[in-house]
């Protein structure tokens, strides 16, 4: 195990961490967009350059795109009631 | 005074932590591989198939089975999306972006739809590049695909949605999905009008190394990463159509 992995590791754990302490539901989207992207640094130190390109494409994009279509979609039906 | 609930959770997490803390230490170590299959598809996979990318050899070759399946689970899940969606919505209104009322329209900046665009080309050549070279270098149709993905989203960012809605139409999106699924199925049916079985791999096998290489396996991994990309897109259209209100006049 490397010194790259042990500090992909440690900083797995922080973005982890601000993902669970996060409490605004936008800054906790942007928070997973970071856990994310380590996960997906992560993966290409562990020599799995495929998974990383799904996990930075999903992780990174897709997903906090689509959580963010939700807030939207929520802030909408609030206005409508 | 915590609640009994959580008494109960705690009592039971030091009862149980022993034996997660004695199946962790009997891991092997990270690097260490110890099953027998992974070193037989690294040592078969050249001289059978002449790929250079084993996990390519395994899902859209011996395993190609397997990658249908989930190949048709994206293709449900991104229809029943579409389906539901659309289909609350009322498909007259599907054709036309729709706007959101009373939101105060605030110009991006150019360097904004610069970088949209600027990153939009470098990403799509990229998912391209890497649904191409899916038998030679890591990656493959469904990664390639998500970066194409990824790129349309670029498009969106620095254009803004009505002109994103222009550029990437539903119909044509709805097209290559099916044309996408459409060629792997194709792919599995084929060899057995030949005689061989289900998605036997036929085709001529090639120089390893080469674009070409490996017969069936840049033909399925090519509809999976037409299939990926545009089923993505499609979730993506009707999830960004819902936040707005449909059947208004697109600014």
């Amino acid at each position: 195990m490397n010194l790259m992995i042990q500090a992909l590791l440690v900083l797995l754990v922080v973005s982890g961490a601000g993902v669970v302490f996060t409490r605004k539901p936008r800054r906790q989207v942007m928070a997973i967009a970071a856990h994310g992207l380590v996960m997906g640094l992560l993966f290409m130190a562990l020599q799995a350059p495929d998974a990383a390109f799904s996990q930075i494409v999903v992780g990174t994009v897709a997903l906090p795109l689509f959580f963010f279509v939700v807030l939207a979609m929520l802030r909408k039906q609030g206005e409508d009631a | 005074m915590p609640r009994p609930r959580a008494l109960v959770f705690f009592a039971l997490v030091l009862a149980l932590l022993p034996f997660l803390l004695r199946g962790l230490a009997q891991l092997p170590a990270l690097g260490h591989y110890r099953g027998p299959y992974g070193d037989a598809v690294n040592a078969l996979g050249e001289p059978l198939r002449h790929v250079t990318n084993m996990v390519s050899a395994v899902n859209y070759d011996f395993r190609a089975l397997d990658t249908l399946g989930e190949e048709l689970i994206l293709f449900v899940a991104a229809n029943g999306i579409v389906i539901l969606l659309r289909g609350a919505r009322g498909h007259g209104t599907s054709a036309r972006a729709a706007h959101i009322l009373h939101r105060r329209r605030e110009g991006r900046s150019e360097a904004q739809t610069a970088g949209g665009r600027l990153l939009a080309g470098v990403i799509l050549l990229y998912g391209l590049y890497v649904i191409l070279h899916a038998q030679l270098t890591p990656g493959g149709g469904f990664q390639g695909g998500t970066i194409v993905f990824a790129a349309a989203l670029m498009l969106y960012f620095g254009e803004g949605y009505a002109a994103w809605r222009q550029l990437i139409r539903s119909p044509l999106l709805a097209r290559v999905e099916a044309f996408g699924v459409g060629l792997y199925l194709l792919a599995g049916l084929l060899p057995m009008a030949v005689g061989a079985r289900f998605l036997e791999n036929i085709l001529p096998l090639g120089q390893t190394g080469s674009l070409l290489s490996g017969g069936l396996i840049p033909v399925v991994n090519l509809g999976v990463g037409l299939a990926v990309a545009a089923g993505f897109c499609s979730i993506a259209l009707e999830l960004l159509e819902e936040t707005r209100e449909s059947g208004g006049e697109a600014a």
